[in-house]
């Protein structure tokens, strides 16, 4: 009894699994397909493409060269090397500062409750708003600092949006450590700084590695601020994205595949730290 | 000159008062045990001693010098935590090599010290393994070591074995003893264990509500209880407590406990000028009150036991005498069960007398 118990359980568990994975990759398998198929097939409901072709990549990174008829065509004429060097620097250098100052108010706030709880909550209100509501007043400010279209607009503006969840985060992750591991260095005659560096980074790198990579995937996938904020300087990949469908055109196999290209540096991170992850995002328990 | 000596300190988080007043000196090579119940201030006490904490006000001197603004990192002390917090990701040999490192002592020197740390508190066949792969008596010995690594001038314990269950406890209760003997460092040790106090240190304090109620010679504090808090907090099982008055009759002192009465005629010179009838409670340690199966004593009472708690060697009577409870600790007596008509003989030399009002001992 119990055993067939035990397979019945181990059966719905699967097909749960199995229900979620096509849930979430569906549409990313329906992305991939496109990407490699050419105009005609575009409205087709068929997955796997009938001629399979690479001219959207090409069409990438040599946007000259149309697909097809008229229809198929966009008024872009840069190549997405720009927008890819772009993202990668305001994703990159933004989630760096995050977790940077993130850590340092998450240690304040863990450690010496800086600010109290009113400051700590306070963080957390200002992303209980809708990034909208604040997209215009931002747009004035930023014209009248001259900021519009700059790296250090884009850097700035995505450090103080992330900053709430890195605090958040890593505040959780720092709870973790007992402090008593942080007193026995001090008493062995470490300075505050040596203790952060030797004890209280490496015992928290996993739950640090977690929320850099969620506040890089914020960051990548950001897409409202970019827009508003760039106008052909800091383009990233997301508003680059949105270009291939137009007005003047509708060239859905080309942003599918670079749908594909931008969704690759997310996978490779994750793969890569996935170690960090679980225990990351089961939230610390190392003891 | 003392190797620590703290003066009244005073710690107050919020609007708690956790330490109140406290003042004592520790000797070189000494052991002091802080005693007391949890909540009683001696963890916060520690804390300040290593820097940890900041008093609110009072002197911490290690060595004569005043320590009360130098940082933690910087006054050579010794710490083993009650988690021993030994660090999971460093290795044995890592773990006591650490102050040394952060001191940049050279890398052969640093062998050298480490090998000999680990032959001290023997884990020399466990350097390479991590820290969180330990068992506790394992964490004991390292965190010991690392504290003592450095050459501490003053070494502090914060309940070292409180975590561990009773029968490894011994073991390690043991084998800490040993190791300070071996050390022979000016030593704080914080307990709310009577017996590991007792077995550990040269000297206690007992501290209740952020005063030391006493503190002397573990002999001191056993014989001599000066408040009734100290006699109830010492020894295992705890002294006979007992509600009475004294009263006069016939020039005889006598202290009444309903239908219980002790004869302390003997004591009249100390007693005197203490007014009669005020509430006292005399006190009597379940030892000093023999249990006999014939009135070999003159003194002695008729007892009922109501209880037998057979211990091996010895055994401990619960009797009931005139309508009063009082706990016996005496050789274990077959002929004698629940129900027993005994004979019980107070010693009166170890007798305890305690104003109620006070807590204090009056002899």
């Amino acid at each position: 009894m119990a055993r067939t118990k035990g397979v019945a359980k181990n059966i719905v568990r699967y097909l749960l699994l199995i229900v979620v994975c096509v849930w979430t990759l569906a549409p990313v398998a329906w992305m991939v397909s496109l990407s490699f198929k050419g105009p005609t097939e575009w409205y087709a409901p068929n997955l796997m493409p009938a001629q399979p072709i690479v001219d959207n990549y090409i069409n990438l990174f040599i946007p000259t060269n149309p697909i097809g008829g008229s229809h198929f065509f966009t008024s872009i004429t840069e190549p997405i090397t720009k927008p890819l060097i772009n993202s990668l620097i305001a994703a990159g250098l933004g989630t760096l500062f995050a977790v940077l100052v993130g850590f340092l108010a998450a240690y304040g706030v863990s450690r010496y409750r800086a600010g109290g709880t009113f400051t700590i909550f306070f963080t957390l209100l200002t992303r209980m708003l809708p990034g909208a509501t604040f997209v215009a007043p931002l747009m004035v400010f930023y014209s009248s600092i001259r900021f519009i279209d700059t790296y250090v607009g884009l850097i700035l503006l995505y450090t103080a949006v992330t900053l709430t969840y890195a605090i958040w985060l890593m505040k959780g992750f720092i709870d973790e450590i007992p402090p008593e591991w942080e007193e026995a260095a001090l008493l062995e005659g470490a300075s505050p700084w040596t203790v952060l560096r030797k004890v209280t980074i490496p015992l928290t790198k996993g739950g640090l590695a977690a929320s850099a990579l969620f506040i890089f995937i914020l960051n990548w996938s950001e897409f409202l601020f970019a827009l508003v904020i760039s106008v052909t300087q800091v383009t990233t990949l997301p508003v680059q994205i949105s270009k291939y469908v137009s007005a003047v055109g509708r060239m859905y196999g080309t942003q599918a595949s670079l749908g594909i290209i931008a969704t690759i540096p997310s996978v490779a991170l994750g793969y890569l730290i996935q170690k960090h992850l679980v225990t990351g995002f089961t939230f610390g328990r190392i003891r | 000159m003392p190797k620590l000596v703290v003066k009244n300190l005073r710690k107050v988080f919020g609007t708690f008062e956790a330490v109140k007043d406290v003042s004592f000196q520790v000797e070189e090579k000494e052991t002091l045990c802080l005693l007391g119940p949890s909540g009683c201030g001696k963890t916060t006490t520690l804390r300040i001693i290593a820097g940890l904490e900041v008093p609110t006000s009072g002197e911490v001197f290690v060595d004569g010098v005043l320590v009360n603004d130098v940082p933690p990192q910087k006054r050579q002390i010794g710490l083993v935590f009650q988690d021993y917090a030994i660090f999971p990701h460093l290795s044995v040999f890592e773990n006591i090599a650490y102050g040394l490192r952060v001191r940049k002592m050279p890398e052969a020197q640093i062998k050298t010290k480490v090998h000999e740390t680990a032959a001290l508190i023997d884990v020399k066949s466990i350097l390479d393994a991590l820290g969180k792969k330990l068992g506790l008596s394992e964490m004991q010995r390292v965190a010991i070591g690392r504290s003592i690594a450095l050459n501490p001038k003053l070494l502090l314990l914060d309940e070292p074995l409180s975590n561990i269950d009773a029968k490894a406890r011994e073991r390690m209760r043991a084998e800490l003893g040993k190791l300070q003997k071996e050390i022979g460092i000016a030593t704080v040790y914080v307990t709310h264990d009577q017996l590991e106090a007792m077995t550990l240190a040269d000297r206690i304090a007992v501290m209740k509500n952020g005063l030391i109620e006493q503190i002397g010679t573990t002999s001191e504090i056993y014989d001599n209880a000066r408040t009734l808090f100290v006699a109830n907090f010492i020894g295992s099982p705890s002294m006979n407590l007992i509600d009475c008055e004294l009263v006069y009759s016939e020039e005889r002192a006598i202290l009444k406990s309903g239908d219980f009465t002790l004869d302390i005629t003997e004591f009249a010179e100390t007693i005197k000028g203490k007014p009669k009838g005020k509430e006292l409670v005399f006190g009597i340690r379940p030892e000093n009150v023999s249990v006999d199966i014939e009135k070999t004593d003159p003194t002695a009472v008729e007892a009922e036991v109501q209880l037998v708690e057979p211990l091996g060697a010895k055994s401990i009577y619960h009797l009931k005498i005139s309508g009063v409870t009082v706990l016996a600790k005496g050789h274990p007596m077959a002929e004698v069960n629940v129900g027993s008509k005994v004979w019980a003989t107070f010693n009166k030399d170890k007798l305890h007398l305690f104003d109620k009002k006070t807590e204090e001992a009056i002899f």
